[in-house]
């Protein structure tokens, strides 16, 4: 160990620029792992935080995200009427497309009444709408394209007057918005339809209700089951583009300890050769070599997690719509992934210095 | 001796930390290209149905100029107004829901299309197996999503709240965002009967300019927007960038700083290794320029060969990647290797920088001191 610890500060330069490499990449898997958690998040979000534990839907409808789900209006009183159901939030919900200042951008429109629920659960500007014409939109959103209260935004064919603004409000494909249920039966021209009822059920009495509602022929499911199937979707989408980027950051990785622990033994062959000739073994040359690789990686994922760390709150202050959420799991899968890192990286070197003949230096 | 030959030896000197430069640089590289390939993929499957549909012109609910997961609803009158323009051969009113379809306990979000029975625009354009049309009752799938649901013709998947039975099998519709599933027009107006359609495709006359034809159905149908079929496959091309924007900056940042640590050391590692030939140069006259230049050209060549390299790795992916079963066909595209070579170029210039320090620091004396080659 103290001779991995000579080998490698001997040139603290050399050092720094692979720990540098390392801890490059060790934040780039920690950030794309903690923005795809973020994601997540996010698509947990306005579920977290709307009433009820039980979400009814179209019968085979068991999203609340990337799923199209209608119901007809009077459902509400219907399953107000079963025993056991404390409150029922109607809402309806639509994506649609906003564009200003030429840039595109996705409201994840959401209708409720104000008094069952279902809206913005943080306004840090204005009110909640009061009439159709009128919209919440997300703070930083509405920051990000130069909107304040009072203003008015298109949405599909007709224009709506900004009332008030929420937070925590963003998601990973555009940001939600809230308008009173009426305003979206007229933009959707779908009177008397429903997208979700967000149903409450007394204390112990879930499975009771979500029984009895089943057998109006639609769809019940608890909250909790929804948010997974939502979590499950995107997944399809994020899982391969990030697992791509988190291999090339990972071969990255390896390639710069290898690297570097590969010239510093180089560069002590003749040692090397010398301690060889007097009766050093291979297996102490690879303890060396990996403990080099070891140190390296070390110094590269410390620095890494706390790049990470620094690298996702300045994120999220430039961009507040990101959430980067770093785990502890997988800190601790890059911590294992590191381990691998350092023994790949000390591959080369340790065969470079089996193959090493002592009469050769000596000869030198 | 030139400064290229210098440059070109010493990278083939130490051909392993070459090797691991250049390997280095060109994953760092191919971060940027294969995201932005990634996503110009994601743009394409997305207008696959758009480009696809045979219409000429799209007539959607005024201020609808996407398709992906948006609402349109128009009367149904709006196809006999439609067609009543002059210039339009044939107009065929389609219904469209973002939907999951769920087979078994697999579900995958798709654009559920309803269809008029016999349509000629807006169908499936690759029917693998089954019906060439979705019957009433029955639903065309991707085939890739009734693989991964374990489904096959004749089984039953759950669409539009209603248990459809697989009538056909359809390529080419599935992105990695999502898939398409064409229902009956019937069955769709009985799951979400509201008397509506949602978008009219124009079949343009023979000779008649689309642009024109969709503004002039603009002009004469009240509450509709009209694009041609390049124009809304445009639209949606840049609701995905506009939307992924952020990310591929913050991608490409790190990319480039990957790219920089990664050849500042191994230029720097390369330089250090030869610092006492670097002095014997120097006693016997070489000046600093020509040292620079040799070290700069050494930088130069390293980007040069990783861009390459990056390009041909991304290439791979790009072939690799829809063949293995992703829905998805990464796209290179020349604006994002123009951008890989701009970053390529500034991680180079910023990373000679070090290399460059040193070697003008190397002293002659220290070729004459015994094994001075580290410091």
């Amino acid at each position: 160990m103290l001779v991995a610890r000579r080998n490698l500060s001997r040139d603290r330069l050399r050092l720094a620029l692979s720990v540098a490499g390392v801890a490059l990449s060790v934040a780039l898997i920690l950030l794309l792992a903690g923005y795809r958690e973020g994601v997540y998040a996010q698509a947990a979000a306005y579920l977290d935080h709307a009433p009820g534990s039980i979400v009814v839907a179209e019968r085979g409808v068991a999203n609340f995200l990337g799923a199209s789900s209608t119901v007809p209006a009077s459902l509400d009183a219907r399953v107000r009427a079963i025993d056991g159901v404390r409150s029922v939030a109607p809402v309806i919900t639509q994506f649609v497309v906003f564009e200003e200042h030429d840039r595109k951008d996705g409201f994840f429109l959401v209708g409720y009444e104000p008094t069952t629920g279902g809206g913005p659960w943080s306004l840090v500007g204005g009110r909640e709408p009061a009439a159709d014409d009128e919209l919440v939109m997300d703070a930083t959103s509405a920051r990000q394209h130069g909107l304040a209260v009072g203003d008015s935004v298109r949405v599909l064919d007709r224009p709506l007057r900004l009332v008030g603004l929420s937070r925590d409000t963003t998601f990973w494909a555009g940001s939600l918005a809230f308008a009173r249920i009426g305003a979206l039966e007229s933009l959707l021209r779908a009177a008397d339809l429903r997208s979700f009822l967000l149903v409450e059920p007394a204390p112990g009495r879930a499975e009771d209700v979500t029984r009895a509602i089943g057998q109006l022929g639609v769809a019940a499911t608890p909250v909790d089951t929804v948010i997974a199937n939502d979590q499950r979707l995107l997944a399809r989408v994020y899982d391969a583009p990030v697992g791509l980027m988190v291999v090339i950051a990972f071969v990255v990785g390896v390639l710069v300890v290898g690297l570097v622990v590969y010239t510093a033994t180089v560069e002590r062959r003749r040692e090397y050769g010398v301690l060889k000739a007097i009766g050093a073994r291979n297996r102490t040359f690879a303890g060396v070599v990996a403990a080099q690789a070891l140190i390296a990686t070390s110094l590269g994922t410390g620095a890494g997690v706390a790049l990470a760390w620094f690298g996702s709150a300045a994120l999220m202050v430039w961009r507040p719509q990101f959430v980067v959420r770093l785990e502890l799991e997988a800190a601790v899968i890059v911590g294992a992934a590191s381990i691998v890192m350092a023994l790949l990286a000390a591959l080369a070197p340790a065969r470079s210095l089996g193959r090493l003949d002592p009469a050769s230096v000596l000869r030198g | 001796m030139t400064p290229l030959l210098l440059a070109r030896r010493n990278l083939l000197r130490a051909r392993g930390a070459a090797v691991a430069s250049i390997a280095g640089v060109a994953l760092a590289l191919t971060l940027t290209l294969a995201l932005d390939a990634i996503y110009a993929g994601v743009a394409n499957g997305l207008t696959a149905y758009i480009d696809r549909a045979g219409a000429d012109v799209w007539v959607s609910q005024a201020g609808v100029r996407n398709l992906h997961m948006v609402a349109s609803w128009l009367p149904a009158s709006t196809t006999q107004q439609v067609q009543a323009v002059d210039g339009v051969g044939e107009a065929v009113p389609i219904l469209y829901a973002t939907d999951t379809v769920a087979a078994g306990s697999d579900r995958s979000v798709a654009y559920v299309i309803g269809l008029p029975p016999h349509a000629r625009a807006g169908g499936a354009w690759s029917v693998t197996e089954g019906d060439p049309g979705p019957l009433p009752g029955s639903v065309l799938v991707d085939a890739g999503v009734a693989r991964r649901g374990g489904v096959g013709i004749g089984d039953t998947v759950t669409v539009l709240g209603r248990d459809m039975r697989i009538g056909g099998l359809t390529e080419g519709t599935a992105s990695l965002v999502n898939s398409v599933a064409f229902v009956s027009f019937g069955d769709f107006n009985a799951a979400r009967g509201r008397g509506l359609v949602s978008f009219v495709l124009v079949r343009a006359e023979p000779g008649r300019d689309a642009a024109a034809l969709a503004a002039e159905i603009e002009r004469r149908v009240p509450g509709v927007s009209a694009q041609t079929t390049a124009a809304f496959a445009e639209q949606e091309r840049r609701l995905v960038m506009d939307m992924s924007a952020d990310v591929i900056t913050i991608m490409d940042g790190i990319g480039f700083l990957v790219a920089l640590a990664v050849l500042s050391l191994t230029v720097y590692v390369a330089t250090l290794s030869r610092r006492r030939e670097l002095g014997i140069l120097k006693a016997i006259g070489a000046r600093n320029a020509t040292l620079v230049r040799s070290v700069s050209l050494q930088t130069a060549l390293t980007v040069a060969i990783a861009l390459g390299l990056a390009t041909l790795l991304t290439a791979a992916v790009a072939f690799v990647v829809p063949r293995i079963g992703v829905p998805l066909a990464p796209a290179v595209t020349a604006a994002s290797l123009a951008k890989a070579a701009v970053s390529a170029l500034l991680a180079g210039l910023a990373a000679g920088l070090l290399p460059i320090w040193q070697v003008v620091r190397v002293d002659p004396a220290s070729a004459f001191k015994h094994g001075g080659s580290a410091r």
